[in-house]
Parts: structure tokens; C-alpha cells; sequence
């Protein structure tokens, strides 16, 4: 009792279309979320300030949280309490999507100004911002880089495998590992930052990881397809669920200490490599076992 | 075993010892291995700390504001070289709609490089229609039309920027600032400054001034008005002092020395003011008689009854004090030999304005404006930077206790997870090590990446660890091999793939991300190339007792 130990999933008792059925139906509906949400609000998921302009103070002050709500001209998007060892009265403000700079620039004034302060501390601990046309900026950048890190990979997994089914069956894992927290962040509310986009892109080199190890045990080595998939499986859930138990207790001790950059690649991580799991051993593996035994073999 | 022999054995061990021991020198010996110091600032941040590491912003305290210059540029322009001149002043005698343009607002510049001219617009309020047309205007055969202007400013422009802003930094009496320029995928630049210790606003004040000053004539015009003449500017002073305070007199000054460098006709910015002065009636009718500044209320009249013989010292157009010619200064211009000393006192009111115009003689005019409408500001109190070192080192530490507790679960054999949890840590102190080494700034970014280096390198380790054992038995270093070679194959591959998913965001600017993608690439070539064969070595030796 007590450890850890990878289960040996039965694979022969599921067809190929009833494995590959669950991850494509999740990722139908994360699509559809995403576009839902782009329907209605503009965007797939909600901008963080990195992205659409704004700010956000992290304020020390023994105002209440409604006293904060009402000290800025503009009401912020979201105000969080900081948990940390040894840390008192201290909050993160967020305003996103603010158009005027005058206004981004007044916000700490104003915090200074209606804030009670907590003993000799700054009221203002820390304070980012970003005017409208500099997230524009990022946003493209963003954009592009998440493009072209998609893109690379995809070649590179054509280069490694040589074969159409293997190749697509990462490609197709990986797009449903970025499209899967992507969802999760529209529904839970979780803003695109700078940290989200670095989770989104550690992703593909994490997802990749899983897929390549179950390819290359099944189509390169010897034996049985059903051994190799159990080898490769032991290995690499042992990997993913190590990584997941890492990013989940980074993500809460950071949302707790208000480091709001590794709280977020934390979580991100966390539920992409959960879509992982499930797309590896259930999209790649049924792809993988139709290639082996009807796929076109040269 | 011979020499030669322990070296082929057991390489890959005395590589990964080599690395961690080069790497602890770096981290813990002061001064341990030296670097250059074009990564970090000053010298003068390193204290009496425990290890060589550098913090960035986000972990030391500090502010930093980016923002690209204001400006557009005309390149390739086809013109003679003694038509610069004539060039430069059609543009600023051209009537634009909404913009006053002043000598500081334009710049015809020659590259020697590549032997080519252009001419820039350092006002938002220009169109590209007009600067074309005012170019056009020069009656040089330009024929430029608005396609052929772009927006941005010159590499010589923002070099020049930068410059600027790291002696006003320094003026400032501010240590550890830097100033540095960003490309963005539009092709603008932003300019990005940083200094610990300062506000955000004082930043942007400090960043924002231009810096452009000049001393103004204010004169009879010989009709019974008053006339206006420029006869001192900013880079005309040679040495400018420091801001002084004279208690005798009760005057806030500033020190300077003219320029008395003769050109080949013998003049000198220094004869050619003291000339001026005396032909303007400065030092003769005009002695002592200034009496436009109402010092208490901080005002000016320009419009006296009388005549005035006044020297305006304007900062940025702004006119900040107005004083008569000093009677001994005077005495010595009339007679010419003011200009064997070429000194002087300029006075401001407080002791405030003194230092900033000490500050902008001292660093020279801003070349170009920068513009704070599309900034970016980040900023963080030392106190709460210093909470960010201790909760790093909490969540890493936490992320890395983690990962060890799953891997003991999975393997329940110390043999196999203690030297994976000895390889996955010096693999971070590798990493350290070559941060504290060239002094890279460390930020939360990085750290964010130290701890998806572990993630990786776990991932890489239970791959050698689970290919190796491998139906249990390891009898043979040759079956090891090719198992190892295996592993090593998989290991490379999502090394690979991992390095082209961040590889995008090492080269793009997203701010804080680029740490990220630096470290991160960084670690997983260490863990590849270093570490994570040694690991495979150790294991070997562990499992077939050899």
C-alpha cells in the first residue's frame, strides 16, 4: 500500500473507435467552448493585461478587500489575497483590457491616495502594466510564437518517424493538449498571461515527450504491440503523473504566495499533462494499433 | 588501470563531477571565475551575499519602464554631402499643420557604413505626407514621397538614447541601472530601461525630460521691443560641474565650462558668445538690468516697460531663470578675455532645478522623445522582491520534494531514486553555476524555468532508469550499452522537440518569458550532454555490481 504503481490498462477489450472516441469527443467540446466564447466575448479565452492592457498592483494595506474594490476610479477585474508565511493584509488588483494610459498610470496614485497603510510598508508592493498597443504587440508575438513552436514540432516528428499515421498521431495529440487547458482557462476564468503561454508551450515539449516514447516502443522495437504499449506506458505515466504531482504543488503554493507566474504555468501544466494522459493512451494508442494491423505498411 | 584507460571508463562521471565542481566555484567563491560585465550592471550590487548570483527586477527590487523613441525615418536619401545643411533647415522652415519643430526635433544624418543619408522626425504631431513634402521642399531634386517615409528613428538615434539614459541613470547617483534597446516582430523598438530603487513615476520623469538646454538672449530689438536669440546651446558647454550652492549671494548654480576648441577659422562656441554678448549690449548698457523674473512667485513678464537685458536659461522651451550679466563677467567679456577662462555660474531658483540641470547637461539632450503612451512599466518594492527569493526557493523546493516522493513510490529501490534525485539537482546547480558564471540576472521567469527543468529531466531519467532495468537483469556492460542507446534516442528526441517549442520564445521579446525559454533550453542541453548520461553510467555500476 502507499506506492505508486502503474496500472496495466487492458487494452484488447476496447476497439479503436471506442478508445479514440472519449479524447476526440473532449477535444469537440473544448473547440466548441472556445469558439462559444469567442462568439460571444471576442476572444477564446479572456485576455490577461499582458495582452490587452491594463495593470496589476500587488497592494499591502489594511483596507478591506471592498475598501480596495472602491479606492480605483475603475473597478478591477479581480482582487486576490495573498496566503503566504509572514505575509499580512497584502492583495494582487487586476485591471485588464484598459485603453487609456492616463489611467494605467493613475492606478497607483490612487492606491496610494485611498488605501489605508499597513504600518511603515509601501501600499504599492509591486506594480505591472501594460498600455493597449504594447499588448497588442505581445499578443502577435504570442501568436506567432506559439505558431511556430507548433510548426517546428510537427516537422520534427515527421523527420523522426518517417510515417504519416505515427507523425499525426503526435501532431493531433499535442493540438488536443493545448486546445484541452485552453478550455479549461475559458471556463474556469483563468487569464492568458505571459505564464500561461510559457505553460502552453512547455506543453508541446512535455506532450511530445509521452508520444514519442510510446511510438518508438511500438514501432521500432520488437514484440508484441500489446507489450510494447504496457512498457511504454509504465514509463511514461510514470513520467507524466511525476510531472503533473510537481506542477500541481507548484501551482498551489504559488497561487498562495501570489506568484502569480508560476501559479499559472503550474496549473496550465497540470491539466494539459492530465489531456496528455488521456491522449496518449487513448488517441495514439488506437491510431497506433489501426496502423499496425491495417494501416498501409511499405 | 592506466591513466588513459580511467579516463575512457568513466568519463561521463568525471564530466558531470567536473561540471558541479566548476559550477560551486562559480556559485560560492567571490569573484570565483571571471566574467565581463555586460549582463548585469555595476559592480556595485554585489554585496556580501552567500552565493555569485545575480537578481533581476523581479527579485531584487526596482523599476523598469519600456517605451519606444518618437520618430519617423526617410533612408536612402540621394543627396550631396554639403546639402545636409540646407536639407535640415527646409525641414524645420516648413509650415506644419499642428507641429513647431526646434533644431533638437530634427536630424540629417550621413552613415559612413553603407554611404547613406537620412533624415528624421522627432515629433508625433508631423504626418509622413508632411515630412515628405517638407523634404521635397529642400529644392534638392529630393522626391520623396509618403511611402518612403517609415516610422521609427535611426540605430544612431536610439544608440544615442541609450547612452543618454545610462549617464542620467548614473547622474542620478543611481548604481546597477541599465538601459538596452528591444526589437519587437513589427520592427519598432522599444527602449527599455531598468534602475533599482526607483518609482515608476520618478522613471518616467527622469526618462521623459529631453534634456534640451540652451541659453537665450532676451534683448532690446532696437524698435522698443524685445528680441529672442539662441547664443548657448547644451553641447556648446564642454564641462559642466555639479549642482553647487553659493550661501554668500543665496543662489543655486551650476558650474559650466564653455567649449574654447578653435575651429579653422579660430572661433570657438566660447569667442563666439562672448562676441555676442558684447554686440547685443550685454556687457555694456545692459549690465544688471534683468528685472523680469519674480523669483517669489516663480513668474516672468515678457513684456517690460523698459528695456531688458536678460539671459534665459530654457530647459526643454521652458524658461526656468532669467538673470542679468554679472558686473566681473561682463568687465572680462568687454575686454575679450573672458574666453582664455570660458566660465560661468548658471543660476536656477531651487536647489531642484539645479540638479536636474546638472543631470541634463551632464548626459546631453535626449535625441529623441520616447514615447509613454505605448510603455510598459513594471516595478516591485525591494521588501516584497526579497519575499519572491524566499517563495522561489519554498516552491522549488517544493516542486523538487515532489518529485523525489513519486519516484521513491515508483521504484521503492534507493538505488535507483537517490542518484536520480543526485543527477536532477546537479543539473540545477550546473545551471546556477553557469548563471552566477556570466552573470545572468536571475528573475521569477528563470526560476519558473529551473523548475521545468527538473520536470524534464525526471521525465529523461525514469526513461534511462525503466529501459535499462528493463527485464531486471543487467549482467552484461554490453547489453547496458545498446539499452542505453535506446533510452538515449527517446531522450534526444524530446530534448529536441522541447528546444524548438521554447526556442521561439528565446529569440521573440515577451518580456519576462525570455528568461524562461533561456534557462529552460539551457537545461535540457546540460541534462542531455551531461547529466542525464552520467546518470545511466552510475546506474549501470549500481545494478551490476561491477
Amino acid at each position: 500500500m502507499g506506492y505508486f504503481d502503474v496500472p496495466e490498462i487492458e487494452y484488447s477489450r476496447y476497439s479503436n473507435r471506442q478508445l479514440a472516441a472519449v479524447p476526440l469527443a473532449l477535444l469537440a467540446v473544448a473547440l466548441l467552448v472556445l469558439s462559444g466564447s469567442f462568439l460571444v466575448t471576442g476572444a477564446p479565452v479572456q485576455l490577461g493585461m499582458d495582452f490587452a492592457g491594463g495593470a496589476e498592483l500587488t497592494v499591502q494595506t489594511t483596507s478591506s478587500e471592498a475598501e480596495i474594490e472602491s479606492a480605483f476610479d475603475r473597478e478591477p477585474d479581480s482582487i486576490t489575497t495573498i496566503q503566504a508565511p509572514g505575509v499580512d493584509n497584502q492583495y494582487t488588483v487586476q485591471f485588464a483590457g484598459v485603453e487609456d494610459q492616463a489611467t494605467i498610470q493613475g492606478l497607483s496614485d490612487q492606491a496610494e491616495a485611498n488605501l489605508e497603510a499597513d504600518g511603515d510598508a509601501s501600499i504599492v508592493q509591486s506594480e505591472t502594466t501594460a498600455s493597449a498597443s504594447f499588448a497588442q504587440q505581445a499578443q502577435q508575438t504570442a501568436l506567432l510564437g506559439i505558431a511556430v513552436a507548433f510548426l517546428g514540432m510537427s516537422v520534427l516528428a515527421f523527420l523522426l518517424f518517417r510515417t504519416f499515421v505515427p507523425s499525426i498521431a503526435i501532431v493531433l495529440s499535442a493540438f488536443s493538449d493545448i486546445v484541452i487547458p485552453l478550455a479549461f482557462m475559458s471556463l474556469a476564468g483563468i487569464q492568458l498571461s505571459l505564464g500561461t503561454v510559457a505553460a502552453l508551450l512547455m506543453l508541446i515539449g512535455y506532450s511530445v515527450d509521452s508520444d514519442i516514447l510510446l511510438n518508438n516502443h511500438i514501432l521500432r522495437r520488437s514484440g508484441d504491440f500489446y507489450e510494447s504499449t504496457h512498457r511504454a506506458s509504465r514509463t511514461g505515466i510514470t513520467m507524466t503523473v511525476t510531472s503533473m504531482m510537481a506542477m500541481l504543488v507548484m501551482g498551489i503554493a504559488a497561487s498562495l504566495f501570489g506568484v502569480e507566474l508560476l501559479a499559472s504555468i503550474g496549473i496550465i501544466l497540470f491539466v494539459g499533462l492530465a489531456a496528455d494522459l488521456m491522449n496518449t493512451y487513448m488517441l495514439n494508442v488506437s491510431l497506433l494499433r489501426w496502423y499496425k494491423f491495417h494501416g498501409v505498411r511499405s | 588501470m592506466g591513466p588513459k584507460a580511467f579516463v575512457m571508463e568513466y568519463w561521463r562521471l568525471i564530466l558531470i563531477v567536473a561540471f558541479v565542481g566548476g559550477a560551486l566555484v562559480a556559485l560560492f567563491i567571490p569573484g570565483g571565475i571571471v566574467a565581463d560585465d555586460s549582463l548585469a550592471g555595476e559592480e556595485a550590487e554585489v554585496e556580501d551575499r552567500a552565493t555569485n548570483i545575480e537578481y533581476g527586477l523581479g527579485l531584487d527590487g526596482g523599476t523598469r519602464v519600456s517605451a519606444p523613441p518618437v520618430g519617423m525615418t526617410a533612408d536612402n536619401l540621394e543627396i550631396e554631402h554639403d546639402e545636409q545643411r540646407q536639407l535640415t533647415e527646409a525641414l524645420l522652415a516648413y509650415e506644419y499643420d499642428d507641429a513647431d519643430l526646434e533644431s533638437a526635433d530634427v536630424r540629417v544624418r550621413f552613415h559612413e557604413n553603407d554611404n547613406r543619408y537620412t533624415a528624421e522626425i522627432f515629433s508625433d504631431e508631423v504626418s509622413h505626407a508632411e515630412f515628405a513634402d517638407a523634404l521635397n521642399s529642400a529644392d534638392i531634386g529630393l522626391e520623396v514621397t509618403e511611402d518612403g517615409v517609415e516610422d521609427g528613428v535611426t540605430q544612431q538615434t536610439r544608440d544615442s538614447i541609450i547612452q543618454t539614459i545610462e549617464l542620467r541613470i548614473n547622474e542620478a547617483g543611481l548604481s546597477g541601472g541599465n538601459a538596452y534597446e528591444e526589437a519587437t516582430l513589427g520592427g519598432q523598438y522599444y527602449i527599455v530601461t531598468e534602475v533599482p530603487g526607483m518609482e515608476p513615476d520618478e522613471l518616467r520623469e527622469l526618462l521623459s525630460d529631453r534634456g534640451d538646454v540652451r541659453i537665450v538672449a532676451f534683448h532690446p530689438d532696437g524698435d522698443g521691443g524685445q528680441a529672442n536669440q539662441t547664443v548657448l546651446e547644451g553641447q556648446e558647454i564642454a564641462e559642466p560641474g555639479v549642482a553647487s550652492y553659493d550661501d554668500q549671494r543665496d543662489q543655486h548654480y551650476v558650474p559650466v565650462t564653455v567649449d574654447g576648441t578653435e575651429d579653422e577659422d579660430g572661433n570657438s562656441p566660447a569667442s563666439e558668445y562672448q562676441n555676442s554678448m558684447n554686440e547685443l549690449g550685454f556687457t555694456g548698457e545692459g549690465q544688471g538690468r534683468c528685472h523680469i523674473q519674480d523669483r517669489q512667485a516663480g513668474e516672468f513678464d515678457f513684456d517690460p516697460d523698459d528695456p531688458q537685458w536678460c539671459l534665459l536659461t530654457v530647459v526643454d522651451g521652458d524658461v526656468v531663470d532669467a538673470h542679468s550679466m554679472g558686473g566681473d563677467l561682463g568687465d572680462n567679456m568687454a575686454a575679450g578675455t573672458w574666453v582664455n577662462d570660458p566660465t560661468f555660474r548658471m543660476i536656477v531658483p531651487t536647489q531642484q532645478d539645479a540638479h536636474h540641470l546638472a543631470v541634463n547637461l551632464q548626459s546631453g539632450a535626449l535625441e529623441a522623445p520616447l514615447d509613454f503612451s505605448q510603455e510598459q512599466t513594471f516595478t516591485v518594492q525591494p521588501s516584497q522582491a526579497e519575499q519572491f527569493q524566499l517563495y522561489s526557493l519554498l516552491i522549488g523546493g517544493l516542486a523538487v520534494l515532489t518529485v523525489c516522493g513519486m519516484i521513491f513510490l515508483r521504484y521503492r529501490n534507493p538505488k535507483v531514486a537517490a542518484p536520480m534525485f543526485l543527477t536532477a539537482m546537479a543539473e540545477v546547480v550546473i545551471l546556477l553555476g553557469f548563471a552566477a558564471a556570466i552573470r545572468m540576472p536571475l528573475d521569477l521567469s528563470h526560476v519558473a524555468g529551473f523548475i521545468a527543468v527538473v520536470g524534464t529531466g525526471v521525465d529523461d531519467l525514469v526513461i534511462i532508469a525503466d529501459e535499462v532495468m528493463d527485464d531486471g537483469d543487467v549482467s552484461s556492460s554490453r547489453v547496458f550499452e545498446s539499452r542505453f542507446r535506446k533510452a538515449f534516442w527517446i531522450i534526444g528526441a524530446a530534448a529536441a522537440t522541447t528546444i524548438i517549442a521554447l526556442s521561439p520564445l528565446a529569440v521573440l521579446s515577451l518580456g519576462d518569458l525570455r528568461g524562461f525559454a533561456i534557462i529552460t533550453i539551457l537545461g535540457v542541453l546540460i541534462g542531455v550532454l551531461i547529466t542525464r548520461p552520467a546518470y545511466g553510467d552510475i546506474l549501470q555500476r549500481l545494478l551490476t555490481d561491477k
